[in-house]
Protein backbone atom coordinates (compact mmCIF):
# COMPACT_ATOMS: atom_id res chain seq x y z
CA UNK A 1 0.00 0.00 0.00
CA UNK A 2 2.73 2.42 1.05
CA UNK A 3 4.78 1.39 -1.97
CA UNK A 4 1.87 2.20 -4.27
CA UNK A 5 1.41 5.58 -2.65
CA UNK A 6 5.09 6.33 -3.03
CA UNK A 7 4.89 5.32 -6.70
CA UNK A 8 1.90 7.62 -7.21
CA UNK A 9 3.82 10.52 -5.66
CA UNK A 10 6.70 9.78 -8.04
CA UNK A 11 4.38 9.85 -11.08
CA UNK A 12 2.72 13.06 -9.94
CA UNK A 13 6.07 14.78 -9.38
CA UNK A 14 7.25 13.66 -12.80
CA UNK A 15 4.12 14.92 -14.48
CA UNK A 16 4.31 18.26 -12.68
CA UNK A 17 8.00 18.68 -13.52
CA UNK A 18 7.31 17.79 -17.19
CA UNK A 19 4.61 20.43 -17.28
CA UNK A 20 7.04 23.05 -15.94
CA UNK A 21 10.10 22.03 -17.97
CA UNK A 22 8.33 21.40 -21.24
CA UNK A 23 8.09 18.26 -23.38
CA UNK A 24 11.46 18.87 -24.98
CA UNK A 25 13.49 18.47 -21.80
CA UNK A 26 11.28 16.11 -19.80
CA UNK A 27 8.49 14.28 -21.64
CA UNK A 28 5.46 13.38 -19.47
CA UNK A 29 4.70 9.73 -18.59
CA UNK A 30 2.35 8.90 -21.54
CA UNK A 31 5.00 9.78 -24.14
CA UNK A 32 7.62 7.67 -22.38
CA UNK A 33 5.12 4.85 -22.01
CA UNK A 34 4.44 5.01 -25.75
CA UNK A 35 8.19 4.73 -26.38
CA UNK A 36 8.36 1.71 -24.06
CA UNK A 37 5.48 0.03 -25.89
CA UNK A 38 7.00 0.72 -29.30
CA UNK A 39 10.35 -0.76 -28.21
CA UNK A 40 8.61 -3.74 -26.62
CA UNK A 41 6.60 -4.41 -29.79
CA UNK A 42 9.71 -4.46 -31.96
CA UNK A 43 11.33 -6.83 -29.45
CA UNK A 44 14.34 -4.55 -29.03
CA UNK A 45 13.49 -3.75 -25.42
CA UNK A 46 13.50 -7.38 -24.31
CA UNK A 47 16.61 -8.17 -26.32
CA UNK A 48 18.64 -5.34 -24.80
CA UNK A 49 17.31 -5.95 -21.27
CA UNK A 50 18.09 -9.63 -21.64
CA UNK A 51 21.63 -9.02 -22.84
CA UNK A 52 22.31 -6.62 -19.98
CA UNK A 53 20.78 -9.00 -17.47
CA UNK A 54 22.97 -11.85 -18.71
CA UNK A 55 26.08 -9.66 -18.30
CA UNK A 56 25.02 -8.66 -14.83
CA UNK A 57 24.39 -12.27 -13.84
CA UNK A 58 27.72 -13.51 -15.19
CA UNK A 59 29.81 -10.70 -13.73
CA UNK A 60 27.97 -10.90 -10.42
CA UNK A 61 28.43 -14.65 -10.02
CA UNK A 62 32.05 -14.44 -11.07
CA UNK A 63 32.87 -11.60 -8.68
CA UNK A 64 30.93 -13.10 -5.76
CA UNK A 65 32.51 -16.54 -6.08
CA UNK A 66 36.02 -15.25 -6.49
CA UNK A 67 35.54 -12.48 -3.92
CA UNK A 68 34.07 -14.80 -1.30
CA UNK A 69 36.87 -17.34 -1.76
CA UNK A 70 39.59 -14.69 -1.57
CA UNK A 71 37.94 -12.92 1.36
CA UNK A 72 37.63 -16.18 3.30
CA UNK A 73 41.27 -17.02 2.59
CA UNK A 74 42.45 -13.57 3.66
CA UNK A 75 40.35 -13.74 6.81
CA UNK A 76 41.77 -17.12 7.78
CA UNK A 77 45.38 -17.01 6.64
CA UNK A 78 47.54 -14.14 7.86
CA UNK A 79 50.05 -14.49 5.06
CA UNK A 80 47.34 -14.27 2.40
CA UNK A 81 46.03 -11.14 4.10
CA UNK A 82 49.44 -9.47 4.17
CA UNK A 83 50.11 -10.37 0.52
CA UNK A 84 46.67 -9.46 -0.77
CA UNK A 85 46.02 -6.28 1.17
CA UNK A 86 47.95 -3.78 -1.04
CA UNK A 87 46.24 -5.17 -4.16
CA UNK A 88 42.92 -4.95 -2.46
CA UNK A 89 43.43 -1.30 -1.55
CA UNK A 90 44.56 -0.52 -5.09
CA UNK A 91 41.51 -2.21 -6.63
CA UNK A 92 39.14 -0.61 -4.13
CA UNK A 93 40.24 2.86 -5.16
CA UNK A 94 40.73 2.31 -8.88
CA UNK A 95 37.96 4.19 -10.74
CA UNK A 96 35.57 1.92 -12.63
CA UNK A 97 36.18 3.82 -15.83
CA UNK A 98 39.92 3.08 -15.76
CA UNK A 99 39.29 -0.65 -15.37
CA UNK A 100 36.76 -0.69 -18.20
CA UNK A 101 38.91 1.30 -20.64
CA UNK A 102 42.02 -0.76 -19.88
CA UNK A 103 40.07 -4.01 -20.25
CA UNK A 104 38.83 -2.94 -23.68
CA UNK A 105 42.32 -1.88 -24.73
CA UNK A 106 44.01 -5.07 -23.57
CA UNK A 107 41.34 -7.65 -24.39
CA UNK A 108 39.65 -5.87 -27.29
CA UNK A 109 36.02 -4.79 -27.52
CA UNK A 110 34.85 -8.25 -26.53
CA UNK A 111 32.24 -9.79 -24.26
CA UNK A 112 34.98 -11.26 -22.09
CA UNK A 113 36.57 -7.86 -21.58
CA UNK A 114 33.22 -6.31 -20.61
CA UNK A 115 32.29 -9.00 -18.11
CA UNK A 116 35.79 -9.15 -16.63
CA UNK A 117 35.85 -5.38 -16.21
CA UNK A 118 32.49 -5.37 -14.42
CA UNK A 119 33.54 -8.28 -12.20
CA UNK A 120 36.86 -6.65 -11.29
CA UNK A 121 35.01 -3.52 -10.20
CA UNK A 122 32.83 -5.49 -7.83
CA UNK A 123 35.47 -7.95 -6.62
CA UNK A 124 37.28 -5.87 -3.96
CA UNK A 125 34.14 -4.93 -1.99
CA UNK A 126 33.15 -8.60 -1.86
CA UNK A 127 36.64 -9.53 -0.65
CA UNK A 128 36.63 -6.85 2.06
CA UNK A 129 33.17 -7.78 3.33
CA UNK A 130 33.92 -11.50 3.44
CA UNK A 131 37.27 -10.92 5.09
CA UNK A 132 35.57 -9.00 7.89
CA UNK A 133 33.00 -11.77 8.19
CA UNK A 134 35.64 -14.45 8.38
CA UNK A 135 37.45 -12.55 11.13
CA UNK A 136 34.33 -12.62 13.29
CA UNK A 137 33.92 -16.41 13.05
CA UNK A 138 33.35 -17.94 16.46
CA UNK A 139 36.41 -19.97 17.50
CA UNK A 140 34.33 -21.73 20.18
CA UNK A 141 32.15 -23.29 17.50
CA UNK A 142 35.21 -24.33 15.49
CA UNK A 143 36.47 -26.14 18.59
CA UNK A 144 33.12 -27.83 19.01
CA UNK A 145 33.26 -29.08 15.40
CA UNK A 146 36.82 -30.22 16.03
CA UNK A 147 36.11 -32.19 19.21
CA UNK A 148 33.09 -33.90 17.69
CA UNK A 149 35.15 -34.66 14.57
CA UNK A 150 32.56 -33.22 12.19
CA UNK A 151 33.86 -33.76 8.63
CA UNK A 152 35.32 -30.64 7.05
CA UNK A 153 32.78 -29.93 4.33
CA UNK A 154 29.94 -30.57 6.76
CA UNK A 155 31.42 -28.21 9.33
CA UNK A 156 31.88 -25.62 6.59
CA UNK A 157 28.27 -25.90 5.56
CA UNK A 158 26.63 -26.00 8.97
CA UNK A 159 29.05 -24.11 11.21
CA UNK A 160 30.95 -21.64 9.00
CA UNK A 161 28.52 -20.71 6.21
CA UNK A 162 25.64 -19.67 8.47
CA UNK A 163 28.01 -17.29 10.26
CA UNK A 164 29.10 -15.84 6.93
CA UNK A 165 25.55 -15.60 5.57
CA UNK A 166 24.91 -12.00 6.69
CA UNK A 167 28.22 -10.95 5.16
CA UNK A 168 27.48 -12.80 1.94
CA UNK A 169 24.09 -11.09 1.84
CA UNK A 170 25.67 -7.67 2.45
CA UNK A 171 28.28 -8.31 -0.25
CA UNK A 172 25.59 -9.46 -2.67
CA UNK A 173 23.44 -6.44 -1.93
CA UNK A 174 26.09 -3.79 -2.34
CA UNK A 175 27.69 -5.77 -5.16
CA UNK A 176 24.50 -6.04 -7.15
CA UNK A 177 23.90 -2.30 -6.99
CA UNK A 178 27.49 -1.67 -8.05
CA UNK A 179 27.19 -4.08 -10.98
CA UNK A 180 23.91 -2.47 -12.10
CA UNK A 181 25.65 0.89 -12.23
CA UNK A 182 28.81 -0.23 -13.97
CA UNK A 183 27.31 -2.54 -16.55
CA UNK A 184 25.73 0.37 -18.40
CA UNK A 185 29.03 2.25 -18.58
CA UNK A 186 30.79 -0.84 -19.92
CA UNK A 187 28.06 -1.28 -22.54
CA UNK A 188 28.12 2.37 -23.51
CA UNK A 189 31.86 2.27 -24.12
CA UNK A 190 32.34 -0.98 -25.92
CA UNK A 191 29.34 -3.18 -26.65
CA UNK A 192 26.96 -3.11 -29.64
CA UNK A 193 23.90 -4.04 -27.57
CA UNK A 194 22.40 -3.85 -24.10
CA UNK A 195 20.61 -1.10 -22.18
CA UNK A 196 23.81 0.95 -21.86
CA UNK A 197 24.31 0.90 -25.64
CA UNK A 198 20.70 1.95 -26.28
CA UNK A 199 21.01 4.79 -23.78
CA UNK A 200 24.15 5.90 -25.60
CA UNK A 201 22.25 5.92 -28.91
CA UNK A 202 19.36 7.83 -27.38
CA UNK A 203 21.83 10.35 -25.97
CA UNK A 204 23.44 10.93 -29.36
CA UNK A 205 20.04 11.36 -31.05
CA UNK A 206 18.83 13.44 -28.12
CA UNK A 207 15.84 11.09 -28.00
CA UNK A 208 14.74 11.72 -24.41
CA UNK A 209 11.62 9.49 -24.45
CA UNK A 210 13.77 6.57 -25.63
CA UNK A 211 16.41 7.33 -23.02
CA UNK A 212 13.81 7.41 -20.25
CA UNK A 213 12.06 4.33 -21.63
CA UNK A 214 15.23 2.27 -21.24
CA UNK A 215 16.31 3.83 -17.94
CA UNK A 216 12.93 3.30 -16.31
CA UNK A 217 12.36 -0.26 -17.51
CA UNK A 218 15.86 -1.04 -16.34
CA UNK A 219 15.13 0.49 -12.93
CA UNK A 220 11.87 -1.48 -12.76
CA UNK A 221 13.78 -4.67 -13.52
CA UNK A 222 16.27 -3.96 -10.73
CA UNK A 223 13.43 -3.31 -8.32
CA UNK A 224 11.70 -6.54 -9.32
CA UNK A 225 14.83 -8.64 -8.84
CA UNK A 226 15.44 -6.99 -5.49
CA UNK A 227 11.96 -7.73 -4.12
CA UNK A 228 11.49 -11.12 -5.78
CA UNK A 229 14.94 -12.56 -5.22
CA UNK A 230 17.27 -10.72 -2.86
CA UNK A 231 14.84 -9.90 -0.06
CA UNK A 232 13.23 -13.35 0.27
CA UNK A 233 16.65 -14.99 0.39
CA UNK A 234 17.75 -12.61 3.12
CA UNK A 235 14.59 -13.28 5.11
CA UNK A 236 15.10 -17.02 4.85
CA UNK A 237 18.71 -16.85 5.98
CA UNK A 238 17.85 -14.87 9.12
CA UNK A 239 14.85 -17.05 10.00
CA UNK A 240 16.43 -18.30 13.23
CA UNK A 241 17.14 -14.73 14.39
CA UNK A 242 13.59 -13.49 14.19
CA UNK A 243 12.22 -16.40 16.16
CA UNK A 244 14.87 -16.03 18.84
CA UNK A 245 13.45 -14.90 22.15
CA UNK B 1 38.78 -47.12 26.97
CA UNK B 2 41.75 -46.26 29.02
CA UNK B 3 43.15 -42.81 29.47
CA UNK B 4 46.54 -41.84 30.76
CA UNK B 5 47.51 -38.22 31.17
CA UNK B 6 50.95 -36.89 32.07
CA UNK B 7 51.20 -33.18 31.48
CA UNK B 8 54.66 -32.10 32.61
CA UNK B 9 54.00 -28.45 31.96
CA UNK B 10 51.64 -26.10 30.19
CA UNK B 11 52.76 -22.52 29.87
CA UNK B 12 50.91 -19.74 28.14
CA UNK B 13 51.55 -16.10 27.50
CA UNK B 14 48.81 -13.75 28.60
CA UNK B 15 47.71 -10.56 26.85
CA UNK B 16 50.25 -8.51 28.85
CA UNK B 17 53.04 -10.73 27.52
CA UNK B 18 53.74 -12.46 30.83
CA UNK B 19 54.42 -16.17 30.83
CA UNK B 20 52.28 -18.14 33.23
CA UNK B 21 52.42 -21.80 34.08
CA UNK B 22 48.90 -23.22 34.20
CA UNK B 23 49.68 -26.88 34.77
CA UNK B 24 52.76 -28.57 36.25
CA UNK B 25 53.14 -32.29 36.80
CA UNK B 26 49.46 -32.96 36.18
CA UNK B 27 49.17 -36.76 36.13
CA UNK B 28 46.23 -39.12 36.35
CA UNK B 29 44.82 -42.26 34.78
CA UNK B 30 41.31 -43.63 34.32
CA UNK B 31 40.34 -47.17 33.38
CA UNK B 32 37.59 -47.89 30.87
CA UNK B 33 34.14 -46.84 32.04
CA UNK B 34 35.35 -44.92 35.06
CA UNK B 35 34.04 -41.49 35.96
CA UNK B 36 36.85 -39.22 37.09
CA UNK B 37 35.78 -36.01 38.78
CA UNK B 38 38.12 -33.04 39.05
CA UNK B 39 37.46 -30.60 41.87
CA UNK B 40 39.53 -27.49 42.34
CA UNK B 41 39.52 -23.73 42.89
CA UNK B 42 38.31 -21.45 40.09
CA UNK B 43 40.86 -20.54 37.52
CA UNK B 44 43.19 -23.37 38.48
CA UNK B 45 43.45 -24.59 34.90
CA UNK B 46 40.82 -27.32 34.78
CA UNK B 47 39.52 -26.24 31.39
CA UNK B 48 43.09 -25.93 30.12
CA UNK B 49 43.66 -29.54 31.12
CA UNK B 50 40.47 -30.68 29.37
CA UNK B 51 41.45 -28.88 26.17
CA UNK B 52 44.77 -30.72 26.18
CA UNK B 53 43.12 -34.09 26.87
CA UNK B 54 40.66 -33.75 23.97
CA UNK B 55 43.39 -32.59 21.60
CA UNK B 56 42.35 -28.96 21.10
CA UNK B 57 45.65 -27.67 22.48
CA UNK B 58 48.80 -29.37 21.19
CA UNK B 59 51.10 -26.79 22.79
CA UNK B 60 52.21 -28.48 26.05
CA UNK B 61 54.95 -30.67 27.41
CA UNK B 62 54.10 -34.22 28.31
CA UNK B 63 51.98 -37.04 27.00
CA UNK B 64 48.31 -37.89 26.71
CA UNK B 65 47.64 -41.45 25.67
CA UNK B 66 44.19 -41.95 24.40
CA UNK B 67 43.32 -44.77 21.97
CA UNK B 68 43.40 -43.46 18.40
CA UNK B 69 40.01 -43.06 16.79
CA UNK B 70 38.21 -42.92 20.12
CA UNK B 71 34.98 -40.97 19.86
CA UNK B 72 34.69 -37.93 22.08
CA UNK B 73 31.52 -36.35 23.36
CA UNK B 74 32.00 -33.03 25.09
CA UNK B 75 29.86 -30.63 27.05
CA UNK B 76 31.57 -27.25 27.18
CA UNK B 77 31.07 -24.71 29.94
CA UNK B 78 28.75 -22.79 27.64
CA UNK B 79 26.39 -24.96 25.59
CA UNK B 80 28.07 -24.05 22.25
CA UNK B 81 25.05 -24.95 20.17
CA UNK B 82 24.60 -23.70 16.63
CA UNK B 83 22.00 -20.94 16.98
CA UNK B 84 20.90 -21.35 13.34
CA UNK B 85 20.02 -25.03 13.66
CA UNK B 86 17.13 -26.54 15.60
CA UNK B 87 17.73 -28.66 18.69
CA UNK B 88 17.31 -31.85 16.71
CA UNK B 89 19.56 -30.66 13.87
CA UNK B 90 22.24 -29.70 16.39
CA UNK B 91 22.27 -33.24 17.72
CA UNK B 92 21.99 -34.96 14.34
CA UNK B 93 24.86 -32.94 12.92
CA UNK B 94 27.41 -34.53 15.24
CA UNK B 95 25.72 -37.94 15.29
CA UNK B 96 24.52 -38.76 11.77
CA UNK B 97 24.50 -42.45 12.67
CA UNK B 98 22.03 -42.06 15.55
CA UNK B 99 18.65 -43.58 14.65
CA UNK B 100 15.25 -42.25 15.63
CA UNK B 101 14.83 -44.74 18.48
CA UNK B 102 18.06 -43.66 20.11
CA UNK B 103 17.30 -39.96 19.72
CA UNK B 104 13.82 -40.43 21.14
CA UNK B 105 15.25 -42.21 24.15
CA UNK B 106 17.85 -39.49 24.66
CA UNK B 107 15.43 -36.59 24.23
CA UNK B 108 12.97 -38.40 26.48
CA UNK B 109 15.51 -38.96 29.26
CA UNK B 110 16.57 -35.34 29.16
CA UNK B 111 13.06 -33.93 28.89
CA UNK B 112 13.68 -32.37 25.47
CA UNK B 113 10.98 -34.12 23.45
CA UNK B 114 8.88 -30.95 23.23
CA UNK B 115 11.81 -28.79 22.16
CA UNK B 116 13.13 -30.74 19.18
CA UNK B 117 12.22 -28.14 16.59
CA UNK B 118 13.12 -25.09 18.69
CA UNK B 119 16.14 -22.96 17.98
CA UNK B 120 18.71 -22.62 20.79
CA UNK B 121 17.88 -18.91 21.17
CA UNK B 122 14.42 -19.91 22.34
CA UNK B 123 15.72 -22.11 25.17
CA UNK B 124 16.59 -21.32 28.78
CA UNK B 125 20.16 -22.00 29.89
CA UNK B 126 19.06 -25.17 31.68
CA UNK B 127 17.44 -26.51 28.51
CA UNK B 128 20.40 -25.50 26.34
CA UNK B 129 22.69 -27.40 28.74
CA UNK B 130 20.52 -30.47 28.29
CA UNK B 131 20.75 -30.18 24.53
CA UNK B 132 24.53 -30.03 24.89
CA UNK B 133 24.33 -33.20 27.01
CA UNK B 134 22.09 -34.89 24.47
CA UNK B 135 24.56 -33.99 21.73
CA UNK B 136 27.50 -35.41 23.68
CA UNK B 137 25.67 -38.68 24.37
CA UNK B 138 24.23 -39.02 20.86
CA UNK B 139 27.68 -39.72 19.41
CA UNK B 140 27.93 -42.78 21.70
CA UNK B 141 31.30 -41.55 22.92
CA UNK B 142 34.18 -43.61 24.23
CA UNK B 143 35.19 -40.54 26.19
CA UNK B 144 32.76 -38.11 27.70
CA UNK B 145 34.12 -34.74 28.77
CA UNK B 146 31.93 -32.57 30.97
CA UNK B 147 33.23 -29.09 31.77
CA UNK B 148 31.11 -27.77 34.64
CA UNK B 149 27.89 -28.88 32.98
CA UNK B 150 25.78 -27.87 35.98
CA UNK B 151 27.29 -24.48 36.80
CA UNK B 152 24.88 -21.57 37.33
CA UNK B 153 21.78 -23.76 37.44
CA UNK B 154 19.58 -23.67 40.53
CA UNK B 155 20.00 -26.51 43.05
CA UNK B 156 16.83 -28.41 42.20
CA UNK B 157 17.53 -28.37 38.48
CA UNK B 158 21.19 -29.25 39.02
CA UNK B 159 20.17 -32.23 41.15
CA UNK B 160 17.75 -33.47 38.48
CA UNK B 161 20.27 -33.07 35.70
CA UNK B 162 22.88 -34.80 37.86
CA UNK B 163 20.53 -37.77 38.13
CA UNK B 164 20.08 -37.76 34.36
CA UNK B 165 23.84 -37.70 33.80
CA UNK B 166 24.23 -40.65 36.21
CA UNK B 167 21.60 -42.61 34.27
CA UNK B 168 23.28 -41.92 30.95
CA UNK B 169 26.79 -42.67 32.20
CA UNK B 170 25.63 -46.02 33.59
CA UNK B 171 23.74 -46.94 30.43
CA UNK B 172 26.97 -47.79 28.58
CA UNK B 173 30.71 -48.05 29.10
CA UNK B 174 32.05 -44.55 28.76
CA UNK B 175 35.18 -43.13 30.33
CA UNK B 176 34.15 -39.79 31.75
CA UNK B 177 35.98 -36.68 32.87
CA UNK B 178 33.86 -34.28 34.87
CA UNK B 179 35.15 -30.91 36.01
CA UNK B 180 33.20 -29.22 38.77
CA UNK B 181 33.31 -26.86 41.74
CA UNK B 182 30.69 -28.81 43.57
CA UNK B 183 31.52 -31.57 46.04
CA UNK B 184 27.90 -32.67 45.64
CA UNK B 185 28.47 -33.40 41.94
CA UNK B 186 31.68 -35.19 42.82
CA UNK B 187 30.26 -37.56 45.41
CA UNK B 188 27.13 -38.30 43.41
CA UNK B 189 28.81 -39.00 40.10
CA UNK B 190 32.47 -39.90 40.58
CA UNK B 191 34.23 -43.26 40.72
CA UNK B 192 37.48 -41.49 41.35
CA UNK B 193 37.85 -37.97 42.68
CA UNK B 194 40.85 -35.82 41.92
CA UNK B 195 41.43 -32.75 44.05
CA UNK B 196 43.49 -30.05 42.42
CA UNK B 197 45.86 -27.37 43.71
CA UNK B 198 46.02 -23.67 42.84
CA UNK B 199 47.92 -22.94 39.65
CA UNK B 200 50.27 -24.22 38.45
CA UNK B 201 47.75 -26.96 38.93
CA UNK B 202 48.35 -30.61 39.74
CA UNK B 203 46.51 -33.43 41.49
CA UNK B 204 46.98 -33.24 45.26
CA UNK B 205 44.71 -36.10 46.26
CA UNK B 206 43.02 -39.01 44.50
CA UNK B 207 40.06 -40.56 46.30
CA UNK B 208 38.33 -43.63 44.85
CA UNK B 209 34.67 -44.18 45.73
CA UNK B 210 33.79 -47.87 45.76
CA UNK B 211 30.03 -47.71 46.31
CA UNK B 212 28.26 -47.98 42.93
CA UNK B 213 26.44 -44.81 41.83
CA UNK B 214 23.04 -46.48 42.05
CA UNK B 215 23.54 -47.39 45.73
CA UNK B 216 24.56 -43.97 46.99
CA UNK B 217 21.61 -42.96 49.15
CA UNK B 218 21.51 -39.90 51.38
CA UNK B 219 23.27 -41.72 54.22
CA UNK B 220 26.03 -42.98 51.96
CA UNK B 221 26.53 -39.51 50.45
CA UNK B 222 26.82 -38.08 53.98
CA UNK B 223 29.37 -40.75 54.87
CA UNK B 224 31.53 -39.98 51.82
CA UNK B 225 31.33 -36.27 52.50
CA UNK B 226 32.32 -36.83 56.13
CA UNK B 227 35.26 -38.87 54.90
CA UNK B 228 36.29 -36.02 52.59
CA UNK B 229 35.90 -33.54 55.45
CA UNK B 230 38.14 -35.70 57.61
CA UNK B 231 40.76 -35.52 54.87
CA UNK B 232 40.16 -31.74 54.80
CA UNK B 233 39.29 -31.85 51.08
CA UNK B 234 35.63 -30.92 51.11
CA UNK B 235 36.27 -27.19 51.31
CA UNK B 236 38.60 -26.83 48.39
Amino acid sequence: MLRLLSFAVFLATWWGAAFLAGDQKLPPPPIVLAAVIAEAKSGALFFHLGVTLARVALAFVLAMTLGAALGYLMGRVRLADRLGDPWLILLLHLPALVVIVLAYIWAGLTEVAAIAAIAINKLPTAVVTLREGTRTLDAALDEMADVFAIPRWKAFRHVILPQLAPYLAAAARSGLSLVWKIVLVAELLGRPNGVGFEIGVAFQLFDIPLLLAYSLTFAALVLMIETALVQPVEARLSRWRRRAA
Amino acid sequence: MQLEVNIASKVYTNAAGERQEALAGFNFALTAGEVGVFVGPSGCGKSTMLRIVVGLDPDYQGRVSRPPGAKIGMVFQEPRLLPWRSVEENVRLVAPQADEARLSLLFGTLGLEAHRSHFPGELSLGLARRVALARAFAVEPDFLILDEPLASLDDALAARLRGEIATLVDSRTVTTLLVTHSVDDAVHLGDRLFFLSQRPSHVIAEIPIHTPRGKRDAAEIRRIKAELARLALANL
